[in-house]
């Protein structure tokens, strides 16, 4: 054997070791899934936009789910025990999400709150895995099954049925055929309703035309207007964040176009208003399956009251504050019943909690007003509030409407 | 030989001998006791990061062939990395081969992907292949995000546990197997890369960097060498890819923006360029920063909770300070503050 060859074979035998190895490998034992003790806090792990593409909204939501576990910590927690909320900003990009999540999940997370449509799907399989129940800002319709995602909980309708209920209200708003033209964010994001939509107008033989547009990273949009206007559009279904979408608002306005805009739940905020001015937000549609300050709704009341106490108010922060403090309401419920059925917390408990829960009553302000799921179904809500710009204030012309 | 003048060899074996003294098999020997006893003296959350730094040694290693060894800039790693983890996630997923084999697949097509991407390089030099290679960058990611039937439509790849041969990652011990796989394979190519400068090939490329017209006149087919230096480059970055989505087990293409093509750049600039050692310092460090920095935001956050609040901001402006402070003081990296150090140890008390 020369040297070359012994060299060799001490490398592969080495790298044998190193496979047979893996097989019993034992320092790092599992973290997932961690449980809680007798009265040891509720880890739940919470992954925020504050600085990222989505921070202008994704900030109102955190602060929203962080106040919620104040004020609940301060009324003694859940059952006695407390909230340990671990509060992360992932500034949008997936790879820290997940980053984070493997954090909460080693420092014994329960339950996790996520933000956006990419970390959703990132994470949604390493939540399975794990058994740790996941909420997000995302309404993907993936989101809702379980077959496909049995740790994902939505609360909201989901996007498409949000653009369901807006291709109903055009409809009805039109009286007669009309164009419609979606501008859409270029993301699964923004394309998650596109084909449902298009699916709809067909089998509900709406009399409309419908065109997808991704939104061009453009100073203005004048130039994906003119798109809509060859195509004869009336109307505008926008399913984007909030500045795009005012962008779009105030060019219509400079170009004299008529045309009415209908935004989806990401562009349907007082931000939206703010940022396009009072004069350009007029009399557009807005579907926002949480309720505004505005709307006057019982369920919004004690987080006002919250806020009111901390020197500030709903109709300061926004909906999204709203958001952020029902969505985490919800995982608050599913885990106070999991406490009580007994058994320690897991993420397997809180899941099976949350699917055989009676309905959480929000007060009128998330979709129908009530939230619930079932062991074959995550979808937490089908209905949306309908509403409309009237000198800068959304006004309420539906509640609860379904598809 | 090592002596206090410097390494001496005597024969032309000896200077052809990848470690030349005994101090480097002892360090090999203490790198190699740490790395084995890694898994079982981490936590699973260190262990996932260690996992991700041993990914990105691969494609470290892949962009420094290409930047630092050929002297062709490139701004498409991303774009090369979208191609392996699409081309592997789809193959083993909706093809149904065996996990090594659609990893092996997509390792050729990245290859044969960046040799085609690597053409303008024939007529570009420096700035211009720059923005060439960037126009990869964004073609790529263009195709994978608008080209549904590459992810069903969904916008996105799911890819079940690795599974090789029957013998499937468990969920419990999920970073320690992985750690296994990965360590495994960087330690493959590691090994190869550093093997690959070694050879006429390696060489063509150097000659190529330094000095493409001498190295025309000396006989390097400088068309051969440079599309080659494209495809062998590009093939370990694919692997990188192609063992992201096996990793992470969702292919999204937010993992493969122009971002990611950036911080591979840095790697290689702060590891050193031209250096294989310096790719593995230069990915360790990078992908540790963001880390290490939450650790320390999170201790200190009694004390000065504005780290917390504002902890992306200053991961960015460290990470710019980084390359900044490296291109400064030391332009060929770690690598090389590593090779003054061992000088100072070994010449003291004599300067050189």
């Amino acid at each position: 054997m020369n040297r070359k060859t012994r060299r060799a074979l001490a490398l592969t035998s080495a790298l044998a070791a190193i496979i047979a190895l893996s097989a019993c490998g034992g320092g790092a034992a599992s973290g997932g899934g961690g449980s809680t003790a007798d009265s040891g806090p509720i880890k739940i792990g919470i992954i925020a936009d504050l600085t990222g593409a989505t921070g202008d909204v994704g900030t109102p939501y955190n602060e929203g789910m962080m106040a919620y576990i104040d004020s609940i910590n301060a009324k003694g927690g859940i059952k006695g025990h407390k909230i340990e909320a671990m509060s992360n900003d992932y500034a949008y990009k997936v790879p820290t999400a997940e980053e984070l999540y493997k954090k909460y999940v080693s420092q014994g997370a329960v339950a996790i709150q996520g933000w956006g449509t990419g970390d959703s799907e990132a994470l949604r399989t390493k939540v399975a895995n794990d058994k740790l129940p996941f909420m997000s800002a995302s309404y993907a319709e993936v989101l809702t099954d379980p077959a496909q995602s049995p740790y994902n909980f939505v609360v909201a309708p989901t996007y498409s049925d949000q653009m369901r209920v807006a291709l109903n209200w055009i409809a009805k708003d039109a009286g007669g055929k009309a164009e419609v033209a979606v501008f859409h964010h270029d993301s699964p994001f923004g394309t998650a309703p596109v084909a449902d939509g298009q699916k709809w107008v067909t089998e509900k033989g709406l009399n409309l035309g419908f065109k997808a547009y991704p939104m061009p990273k453009t100073p203005n949009q004048v130039g994906l207007l003119s798109q809509a206007k060859s195509q004869g559009a009336k109307y505008i279904i926008i399913q984007n964040v909030s500045s795009p979408a005012a962008q779009v608002a105030k060019d219509i306005l400079a170009q004299k176009l008529d045309m009415k805009i209908v935004c989806l739940n990401w562009c349907s905020d007082e931000l939206f208003i703010k940022t396009a001015g009072n004069e350009a937000a007029e009399g557009h549609i807005l579907i926002s399956p949480f309720a505004p300050a505005s709307a006057n709704k019982d369920g919004n009341k004690a987080v006002d009251d919250y806020l009111k106490s901390k020197g500030s108010s709903l109709a300061n922060k926004g909906l999204h504050f709203a958001q952020g403090w029902h969505t985490m309401d919800v995982m608050a419920k599913g885990i106070e019943k999991a406490l009580g059925d007994g058994g320690t917390l897991t993420g397997q408990s809180i899941k099976a909690a949350l699917e055989s829960m009676p309905a959480v009553d929000t007060g009128g302000v998330v979709g129908t007003g009530k939230i619930k799921f079932g062991t074959d179904s995550h979808r937490g809500s089908t209905g949306t509030g309908i509403y409309q710009v009237k000198a800068g204030i959304m006004t309420e012309i539906q509640a609860g409407a379904t598809p | 030989m090592a002596t206090a003048t410097g390494i001496h060899h005597r024969s032309y074996r000896a200077e052809l001998r990848l470690r030349h003294t005994r101090a480097e098999y002892l360090r090999l020997a203490l790198m190699a006791a740490l790395l084995l006893s890694l898994p079982y003296n981490l936590g699973v959350y260190w262990l996932g990061i260690a996992n991700s730094i041993l990914i990105a040694v691969i494609g470290a290693v892949g962009l420094n062939i290409l930047v630092g060894y050929t002297g062709q800039i490139s701004l498409g790693q991303g774009g090369f990395l979208a191609v392996g983890a699409y081309t592997s996630a789809n193959l083993s997923e909706r093809g149904g081969l065996p996990v090594p084999l659609s990893i092996a697949i997509a390792v050729l097509v990245t290859a044969l992907i960046g040799a085609l991407f690597g053409l303008p390089a024939l007529r570009l030099k420096g700035l211009y292949l720059a923005i060439a290679t960037l126009a990869s960058q964004e073609i790529i990611l263009f195709v994978v995000r608008r080209w549904s039937w590459l992810t069903e439509g969904k916008g996105f790849v799911e890819v079940s546990r690795l599974e090789v041969f029957g013998w499937q990652v468990s969920r419990e011990m999920f970073e320690v197997q992985w750690y296994w796989v990965l360590l495994a394979i960087t330690t493959l190519v590691v090994l190869a890369a550093r093997n690959l400068m070694r050879t006429a090939l390696g060489r063509a490329f150097m000659a190529v960097r330094d000095q493409d017209i001498a190295a025309a006149a000396i006989g390097v087919n400088l068309t051969r060498s440079k599309v080659t230096a494209f495809a062998v480059s590009s093939g370990f970055v694919g692997l990188a890819g192609a063992l992201t989505a096996h990793y992470t087990e969702t292919v999204t293409w937010e993992r493969f923006t122009l971002d990611v093509s950036v911080l591979y750049l840095a790697m290689i600039i702060v590891g050193g360029i031209g250096s294989i050692a310096g790719s593995v310092y230069g990915a360790v460090f990078i992908m540790l920063i963001p880390t290490l920095l939450t650790e320390i935001a999170e201790r200190l956050t009694a004390v000065a909770p504005v780290l917390t609040e504002q902890l992306p901001a200053i991961k960015n402006a460290v990470f710019g300070l980084a390359i900044i402070v490296f291109l400064l003081v030391e332009p060929r990296g770690l690598d090389r503050i590593w090779t003054r150090v061992k000088d100072y140890v070994r010449y003291w008390p004599f300067r050189y």
